[in-house]
């Protein structure tokens, strides 16, 4: 074997299997579970892997072309090569055994056979230092996309690390605080980002920025080799992961179907509290939070809720009484409380027109006070909605 | 013997006037038509042979020539059927010589004699020399519009021949029909609750002449304001109207009763539209487009973002111009054009609406759905609003909103102002004018600055804000410098593109 040796000799050809188009997570699980990595991927090559009756079974549906197809694209796979090109690209490559596999994920009723890390190893395995996932859709409010960013702000400064899955909207905005708070000073709370392609496979393309940051800050995980597109049957095994990684889930804002409910499934099914934040009862996006808690989960207002149900309460230094710093200018002129207009914009903001219905003032001058209140940063408008902070 | 008859063909919305010539000479039977005609101008052979045999008229057992001067222009539809049929019965002696002097024809044969309406009857007449003009029946308002002309009504074609033999008078003139006012209801404001913005938009842009623009789900009311512009606009002066009307005229549209178009039009084309049913054209035919169809009124598109980019680019040149160019191989015409652009669409393909957060398109959708509409078309709408569905809770507690009729007034108070200054729209105040027509109180000079300065206003829209806030001034009848609630107001109705749901 030329270059490095893996920690693992077998760990090559798990890499190599993991590779194969349509290999995810269960059907890689069943030909480990059979044979060793380097016999499987014989009986790959040869074609003779789908004939064994243990591994049609675990392997759960898989067509009998795809065998073919495996066998195929695997006579002109070069193990060693592969390999290589992951060790020059600065790619951890982590099989079950070696030292920095996460416990947790070799204890995991899924395991995962192989995992592809970029940053720093120390933050995946950093055990005394509790993990907290938070999650939610990719559709959010504004209200949920500041909450997330207070949270993994503040859960950062608490010294809490921070999983969650490089999407849009809620899991983006947590990184997003996180980061800020890691950039500050670097011996706070990093971010785990747990992805559903290659590492290299950036998606999506909107937080370019922040994957890189979180790699720089923290660590990107991955089950993929490099060059695996983002295809969507490969984000229910990432929720998973997500689920695995943490010491509790904290779901900000989710409707009643979709990816986030997919992560607290797996938490539930692994033990793990889900803690969820409240929304308003006309808000969409917090329906499935809500059901939550109305089913019983605890209630996250503040890092402090969160910071309770891991044990560390008061550890936190002040820190929900100081807001995550944002992008722009400080506020010029910051509104008064008694100001009618922030008033009737209430928590969930409001349209113009619910403005000029709630307080009966002139459209004119609701329009110039919004106006104002916007260039003062109190409010944010968002396709004709006018929402409250930045 | 040889004959020469006054007709008129339609060439776009213009008028060409023709000469009939029929020559009849011994030879072998026959019936040709030449100059250009199109397939219904040929085949006025066999209607004006029909026409005349039924009529108990002679059919000419000898060969006939009939040839449309100048000979070059083609010449479309089966107007010039009546002209054949006299300058036949002329040539062929059965009229005297003269008989059609000072006197020019329009009408299609039917087989029984009968004289047909044919579309396009104002800019006909209007091509003709002063003179007598001898009309169907029923295009008798229309024809009268152009006032030069002593028109005849006739219903067949023999009256004409009895009239022109001197045997009887022409047929008495159908007696003008009052002008009624349209019996149809208007759409009115009054109709629509909340929707302050929505209302305010509606009414800067029939004060100002402002382009409008609507950004919204479904439902919320986007459709219902669009259609209460046109009730908001005055009434087209006498020139306005008539250019309108030989528009409609031309494109074979139903005139209103008295044949004057006064209000200004309301057109609402499909967004499956194509490029030549919204600007005109046609291979020989050429008929003008819905876009001059709205020329002097609104045009309404809905659906802004189901409409064809190509088709929606293609605006942009009349939208500047306030003309269309068509060319083809066989004629080049120019069409009026002069519209203003009413659209609506939705903020994103699911249309949900709501606060941020109810979307469930991907944020691909979005960005593909915000791309079909181009920049320098975005540009172009100085009002731009998105409207929100109202909350059925709060709109139970309000009043019924401001009938057409009263809005109307400030219009008309609104258009008198920017007619003092010279413009007559506010819309159509040229950039070097600004500083003089909308000049700013220096803290809504501040404000500009301010928004400038924060991105949620470009330089380029600069201008337009000036614009919009000038006639919101004027629409509460207020001269001097604009005030910050002008200005805030016209900031308001006029987002962004990236702020605007769309196109994030």
């Amino acid at each position: 074997m030329r270059g490095p040796t893996p920690e693992q000799p077998a760990a090559p050809w798990v890499l190599a299997l993991s590779g194969l188009a349509g290999m995810g997570p269960k059907r890689l699980g069943a030909l480990l579970g059979r044979w060793s990595p380097a016999e499987a991927w014989n009986r790959v090559v040869d074609g003779r892997a789908g004939e064994d009756p243990q591994v049609r079974a675990d392997a759960g549906p898989v067509r009998e072309e795809t065998w073919g197809r495996w066998a195929h694209a695997a006579r002109s796979v070069d193990v060693d090569a592969s390999w290589e090109a992951h060790r020059r690209a600065g790619v951890h490559v982590l099989v079950p055994g070696d030292a920095h596999f996460p416990d947790r994920l070799a204890d995991d009723p899924e395991p995962p056979a192989i995992l592809f890390v970029q940053g720093d190893l120390a933050v995946l395995t950093d055990r005394p230092s509790p993990a907290v996932a938070v999650v939610g859709t990719r559709h959010c409010s504004h209200v949920g996309r500041l909450v997330a960013r207070q949270l993994g702000y503040d859960l950062a400064r608490a010294g809490v690390r921070t999983v969650s899955g490089l999407a849009l909207g809620i899991d983006g905005a947590a990184h997003d605080g996180v980061v800020t708070a890691v950039g500050e000073r670097p011996d706070r709370g990093r971010p785990v980002g747990v992805v559903g392609s290659g590492l290299d496979q950036v998606y999506p393309r909107g937080n370019a920025r922040l994957w890189a940051d979180v790699a720089s800050a923290g660590v990107l995980v991955s089950e993929y080799p490099l060059g695996t597109p983002p295809d969507r049957w490969r984000f229910p095994a990432r929720n998973r992961l997500v689920a695995a990684l943490a010491d509790l889930l904290v779901v900000v804002e989710s409707p009643r179907t979709g990816g986030s409910i997919h992560t607290v499934e797996a938490a539930i099914a692994r033990g793990r509290t889900v803690l969820a934040v409240p929304g308003s009862v006309r808000n969409p996006a917090a329906a499935g939070t809500n059901d939550l808690l109305a089913a019983g989960c605890p209630m996250v207002r503040d890092v402090d809720d969160v910071l309770m149900v891991l044990g560390l309460e008061g550890k936190a230094p002040t820190a929900s009484a100081e807001p995550a710093p944002t992008a722009g200018p400080a506020p010029a002129a910051a509104p008064t409380a008694a100001d009618e207009v922030m008033v009737a914009l209430a928590a969930e903001g409001a349209t113009l027109e619910q403005v000029v219905v709630r307080t009966g003032l002139a459209l004119a001058s609701v329009a110039r006070r919004l106006a104002e209140l916007e260039r003062a940063g109190a409010v944010t408008r968002v396709g004709g909605w006018y929402l409250p902070g930045r | 013997m040889i004959a020469s008859v006054s007709s008129a063909t339609l060439l776009g919305v213009d008028g060409q006037r023709v000469a009939v010539e029929v020559h009849v000479s011994s030879g072998l039977p026959g019936f040709t038509v030449v100059g250009l005609p199109d397939t219904a101008c040929r085949e006025a052979r066999d209607r004006v042979r029909a026409a005349l045999l039924s009529s108990e008229l002679g059919w000419p057992l000898r060969r006939v020539t009939v040839n449309l001067a100048p000979s070059g222009v083609r010449k479309q539809g089966a107007g010039l059927d009546l002209a054949i049929a006299v300058g036949l019965l002329m040539a062929d002696g059965q009229l005297p010589p003269g008989a059609t002097d000072g006197l020019a024809l329009l009408g299609e044969l039917g087989l029984d004699g009968t004289v047909r309406p044919v579309p396009g009857m104002v800019p006909l007449v209007d091509a003709l020399p002063n003179g007598g003009v001898v009309v169907p029946w029923s295009c008798v308002a229309e024809a009268e519009l152009v006032g030069r002309h002593q028109v005849w009504g006739v219903h067949r074609l023999v009256e004409v021949f009895d009239a022109l033999r001197g045997r009887a008078a022409w047929p008495e003139a159908p007696s003008p029909v009052a002008v009624v006012e349209p019996a149809e209801r208007q759409p009115d404001l009054a109709e629509i609750r909340g929707q302050a913005v929505g209302r305010l938009a509606v009414e800067v842009a029939a004060a100002g002449g402002h382009h409008l623009l609507m950004v919204g789900p479904p439902g919320s009311g986007k459709t219902m304001l669009a259609r209460r512009l046109p009730g908001l606009l005055p009434d087209l002066g006498t020139d306005e109207a008539l250019a309108v009307t030989r528009v409609h005229s031309a494109a074979g549209l139903a005139l209103p009763p008295g044949g004057l178009v006064r209000r200004p039009p309301l057109r609402a084309p499909h967004h499956g539209a194509s490029a030549v049913s919204l600007l005109g054209g046609g291979t020989s035919l050429m008929r003008p487009g819905e876009i001059s169809a709205a020329h002097n009124g609104v045009l309404f598109l809905d659906e802004l973002g189901e409409f064809a980019p190509s088709v929606l680019d293609a605006l942009r040149q009349p939208l500047e111009e306030g003309v269309i160019r068509v060319s083809r191989a066989r004629a080049s015409v120019t069409f009026p054009a002069r519209f203003q652009l009413v659209a609506a669409m939705n903020p994103c393909p699911c249309g949900i609406g709501g606060p941020p957060g109810s979307c469930r398109c991907t944020e691909s959708a979005r960005a593909r759905y915000g791309r079909r509409l181009s920049g320098p078309l975005l540009d172009r709408f100085d009002l731009r609003i998105e409207i929100t569905r109202a909350d059925p809770t709060e709109l139970l507690g309000l009043d019924q909103g401001e009938p057409s009729a009263t809005v109307l007034e400030r219009v008309l108070v609104a258009r008198a102002r920017a007619m003092a200054r010279g413009t007559a729209t506010n819309s159509a105040v040229p950039a070097h004018r600004l500083d003089e027509v909308a000049a700013l109180t220096p803290s809504a000079s501040a404000l500009l600055r301010d928004s400038l300065r924060a991105g949620v206003l470009s330089a380029r829209g600069l201008h337009r804000v000036r614009r919009v806030a000038r006639t919101i001034a004027d629409l509460g009848d207020r001269a001097g410098p604009l005030t910050d609630d002008d200005v805030s107001l016209a900031l308001q109705l006029r987002s962004e593109p990236d702020r605007l749901g769309v196109a994030a």
